[in-house]
């Protein structure tokens, strides 16, 4: 067993003999806690994603997981009426700190989203225009980094003759690959992932499982999932959120075969949700 | 979609219960066939095997069913888990009780030294956990499983003074070999079935608490 999670009431549960330094969890939240207006979406969570591993967030509809992803970077900031309190480290610094800079976080810790969302450009353009937004303008280069990518999100075999065409013409499960590959070719150390087959058909989504645990070699992956089987599947450590709280977080194995939480085992087994 | 699963779970429950009983009576009888020397009782017993394998196969194939329509986690996963194991255990034991009702025939109507030598005795120990073991499946409750291990060492002792006292008798007559023989493997073959309830006890365990445990 090997993390660490911190409940509401700040004392600490180990599930772990041992614990490790602060610099095998890329990013963690401490007393996070987020409004919308008056209702509160997020109660005091405090949890640590570790490096190189698969985590999913699960629960039923409405309990902030999608909330919880996006507050890791700072997508929550332009809805209107949004509060949030509490630190999110990312390498040890607090993305919402007065001095932190959006931009280089937001390329640090990329995003896909439930609905593939490709750029209405060439598959070129797609994977090249983040690079470019951060002036790498070498066209050489971003031959380079278009394949590479592409090669990275298992996608470069299908499309390799065609990158001039429109990505708009590719089937879900490619645009959604697509859209990993452009989120891969800015270099982020974390990919956060909203429901990303929820829209998929089985065999799509059984390549983008596939492509989610090869990723991890290099890569944090945290992905928010409805699907039970998949989150089991896929994850290493998930954790099961209910009405805004966080409520327990472990090992896959452990979480699904033997749950410590009566509320977390009344969920996986169905009873409610 | 889900009460429909644990409707299903719960009918699996109790097909097991049911092929516990069979499985148990089978024991049972086969003992008091070879104690009253009762060669109908010991042929019922015989025709009773059939229907444990059916239980066997159905509830090995709906156990299956479940897992592939509905993907269960945590109890749910570990109840299914804990049949699976479960009916395999208890499938032996209805064979041996086959296997023990197979010998009164053979001993045709000669003297019941399993009277003399405490084949019974040994078996109420063994039925005793079987019980036991079985019921704490059926309420989840696994206070019934303390002391296991020492019941099942208490059977061991059993087996053995059994053993001692066959060859005694083989020694004092030798018109008693074949019985005395047959009465050796008998009180082995009970005392699988002792090991068998405790296999079952570490899977009730198991399935109660996700904890895996050792009865030795």
């Amino acid at each position: 067993m090997v993390f660490k999670i911190k409940k509401n009431n700040n004392n600490e549960i180990d599930h772990q003999n041992q614990e490790f330094s602060n610099n095998e969890y890329v990013i963690e939240c401490k007393n996070l806690n987020l409004w919308y207006e008056d209702t509160q979406a997020l109660i005091n969570i405090n949890i640590e994603f570790r490096k190189n591993k698969v985590s999913s967030i699960i629960g039923p509809s409405g309990c902030g997981k999608s909330t919880l992803l996006r507050c890791l970077n700072r997508m929550n900031d332009v809805i209107e009426g949004c509060k949030i309190e509490g630190e999110v480290l990312f390498n040890g610094k607090n993305l919402y700190a007065s001095n932190a800079d959006i931009r280089l976080n937001r390329k640090k810790i990329g995003m896909i989203f439930q609905k593939p969302n490709p750029f209405p450009m060439s598959i070129y353009d797609n994977i090249t225009y983040g690079p470019k937004i951060h002036r790498v303008l070498d066209k050489d280069i971003l031959d380079k980094i278009s394949e590479k990518n592409l090669k990275r999100a298992v996608i470069w075999d299908e499309v390799k003759d065609r990158l001039d065409e429109s990505a708009m013409g590719l089937s879900g499960g490619q645009q959604q690959r697509l859209c990993i590959a452009r989120a891969l070719a800015v270099e982020p150390e974390i990919l956060l992932m909203d429901e990303p087959t929820a829209s998929l058909d089985p065999i799509a989504t059984q390549k983008i499982e596939e492509l989610i645990l090869d990723l991890k070699k290099e890569w944090t992956v945290i992905i928010v999932t409805h699907n039970m089987q998949q989150a089991a599947r896929i994850s290493d450590y998930t954790c099961f959120m209910y009405l805004g709280e966080l409520i327990e977080f472990g090992e896959t194995t452990q979480i699904f075969e033997n749950p410590q939480k009566k509320l977390t085992e009344n969920y996986i087994t169905g009873r409610f949700g | 979609m889900t009460k429909e699963f644990h409707k299903n779970l719960d009918f699996l429950k109790q097909e097991l219960v049911e092929m516990s009983k069979l499985a148990f009576i089978m024991l049972g009888d086969s003992i008091t066939a070879l104690s009253t020397s009762n060669t109908e009782l010991a042929e019922s017993v015989d025709l009773k095997k059939e229907k444990l394998r059916e239980y066997d196969v159905e509830i090995e194939t709906k156990s299956l069913q479940l897992i592939t329509l509905y993907q269960p986690m945590a109890i749910d996963l570990r109840t299914i888990a804990a049949i699976l194991k479960i009916i395999t255990y208890l499938y032996r034991v209805g064979r041996y009780g086959k296997d023990i009702a197979a010998v009164v025939s053979l001993l045709n109507n000669k003297q019941p030294l399993s009277e003399i030598i405490g084949i019974k005795h040994m078996w109420e120990h063994v039925q005793s956990m079987l019980d036991d073991a079985v019921d704490s499946f059926v309420t989840d409750d696994i206070s019934k499983l303390k002391g296991f291990s020492e019941r099942d060492t208490e059977i061991d002792q059993l087996r053995w003074s059994i053993f001692r006292e066959s060859v005694s008798y083989m020694m004092e007559d030798p018109r008693n070999i074949t019985i005395s023989a047959h009465l050796i493997m008998i009180a082995r073959y009970l005392e699988r079935c002792g090991d068998h309830a405790c296999k079952i006890a570490e899977k009730v365990y198991y399935m109660v608490t996700g904890k895996h445990i050792e009865i030795t």
